[in-house]
């Protein structure tokens, strides 16, 4: 994961997306093939830092390295440019999570592997206008 | 073209199988395909699997099997389609057959996935999802199958107790089917009051995780033809946005329309001729989304129908007649294998309690991911 990781840092750290050079339409993840027009012809693009929720669940049922994430917050958001992300949700009590909540991208460790090992860093979100809490 | 008959079929119970391996299990219902095919070496053997590199680290199944089964110089390999992986199996299987490339073949689905923890089994079923923007942030298939959950809910007003009668319906056929994995009924209270999982998906809502193994042997010889024979009048395969949220319409299963659509061509029929339907009921909106898309069900009405009793062992098109994913289990590779030796049991006649009157076509129904990837089935009776 450590290599892998390292190649997609811009992607996790600012939210490195895609734009058709062809039509303008934005995309993320990163992609090959505009969706909508099929023109090979995309540059990187940057996505808006904040949306809002369409859905969200709160998961109970963890994968390996994120025993610790119980409940994990998980959302469904679109973006202020339209494209959909989901991402877990950081910095927000779980009972103030609602769907049409607006929220923000904010930097922070997603997992770390072992006592000893590499941390990791990307993408989460966190609802508006809440105190943020750097703990986590 | 040649037609292809379902010449045998061998399945295990679905469940802990603590003291099998996997070849050990994909050799039983191999063997008891091949004895009910009165087939001693088929022409290919090919394996539909999902991750017995990561449960067991075994690959190279197809060689594995071949030689398990003394069966050195068939040709053998695995197809893996994540949760679809069985039935697209069968589909390569059933190209080849149909085409005279090979005159019989045996298919068998196989998942060994009890020897994982829960932690590692929840990563395991979620590989076919985006290693870099799904898994990585520990998102897994259960937490997709909640957002698409939530969003069916409200977009179409279905209710908490509505989406349950879909586990209702398959823990009640599960009942009386000898190779289910959970054979207890279960109320529409039960399902809705279980404990939640990924809210609003609760426990009942989510196909559980077990090992299995189910095999069928196809045949293109007109002599191997039984009274009844059971033909594959189509085999139909489709794809979709990996991510099923960078979709236009987020609630249209479109592999799953794309493979029905092409199916029911192939074999010339409409949906309103098919008797039954094993579909893809691995959480209870999956289901309801499922039987939507295959036209079982207007848009928005699939978990109303459910509960007015259109999916019923004896409503107008029973679906999961054997339990489906929810109450045979779904071992994940094996699954799309389990449906068609199940359907293959009803238009023989063979399916005891659980059996669909009069039942001449059936349409089996697996999905990889959230409907990245869809096969369809559609088998007919001929005599
Ligand atoms: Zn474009």
């Amino acid at each position: 994961m450590a290599v892998s990781y390292w190649r997609e840092r811009d992607r996790y750290y600012r939210i490195l997306g895609s734009k058709c050079q062809n039509c303008s339409a934005e995309f993320f993840p990163p992609l090959y093939r505009c969706r909508k027009c099929g023109s090979d012809k995309l540059s990187d693009h940057e996505m808006p830092q904040e949306g809002q929720i369409l859905a969200y669940t709160l998961l109970r049922d963890p994968m390996t390295g994120f025993e610790d994430h119980d409940p994990m917050p998980i959302a469904l958001i679109e973006l202020n440019n339209g494209v959909r992300i989901v991402a877990q949700l950081a910095d927000t009590p779980i009972d103030q999570i609602t769907v049409g909540s607006k929220v923000r991208a904010v930097f922070r460790r997603v997992r770390v592997n072992g006592p000893n090992g590499q941390i990791f860093y990307g993408y989460k979100f966190a609802i508006k206008n809440e105190k943020v809490n750097l703990t986590r | 073209m040649k037609r292809v008959i379902i010449a045998g079929a061998g399945l295990t119970k679905v469940g802990d199988h603590w003291n099998k391996s996997i070849l050990d299990l994909a050799v039983d219902a191999a063997t008891a395909a091949l004895k009910d095919a009165g087939i001693a070496t088929p022409d290919q053997i090919i394996i539909g699997n999902m991750f017995s590199g990561f449960s067991s680290s075994q690959e190279s199944l197809g060689a594995m099997a071949a030689d398990a089964l003394r069966l050195w110089g068939v040709p053998a390999f695995k197809v893996e389609s994540s949760g679809a992986s069985g039935s697209m199996a069968l589909h390569v299987a059933d190209s080849l057959v149909k085409s005279g490339q090979a005159n019989s073949a045996l298919v068998i689905g196989v998942e060994k996935m009890r020897d994982l923890e829960p932690s590692e089994a929840a990563r395991a079923t979620s590989l076919g999802e985006s290693s870099e923007y799904v898994q990585f942030f520990g998102i897994s298939q259960t937490a997709l199958g909640a957002l698409i959950t939530q969003l069916y809910m409200q977009e179409y007003e279905v209710t908490r107790d509505e989406l349950s009668c879909f586990p209702v319906i398959a823990h009640k056929n599960a009942v009386t089917s000898e190779h289910a994995q959970f054979r207890k009924a279960v109320s529409i209270a039960d399902v809705s009051r279980s404990m939640p999982v990924s809210d609003p998906l609760r426990l009942l809502d989510c196909a559980p995780v077990g090992d299995g193994a189910a095999a069928v042997v196809l045949s293109n010889d007109d002599g191997m033809v039984k009274d009844p024979a059971i033909e594959i009048a189509a085999s139909a395969a489709s794809t979709d946005s990996a991510n099923f949220y960078q979709r236009d319409d987020m609630l249209e299963f479109m592999a799953t329309r794309r493979a029905v659509t092409k199916a029911l061509s192939l074999a010339g029929i409409s949906v309103r001729d098919i008797d039954f339907a094993e579909i893809n009921d691995s959480y209870s909106a999956v289901a309801g989304l499922s039987v939507e898309a295959l036209g079982l069900s207007k848009m928005g009405e699939g978990a109303r129908d459910a509960r007015d009793g259109k999916f019923d062992i004896k409503g107008k098109v029973p679906i999961s007649t054997y339990g489906g994913l929810k109450g045979r289990g779904n071992p994940v590779g094996a699954t799309g294998i389990y449906q068609i030796v199940e359907a293959y049991h009803q238009l023989v006649g063979k399916a005891k309690a659980n059996q669909v009157v009069d039942a001449k076509i059936g349409l089996t129904h697996n999905m990889g991911g959230i409907d990245s990837a869809a096969v369809v089935h559609i088998l007919r009776r001929i005599s």
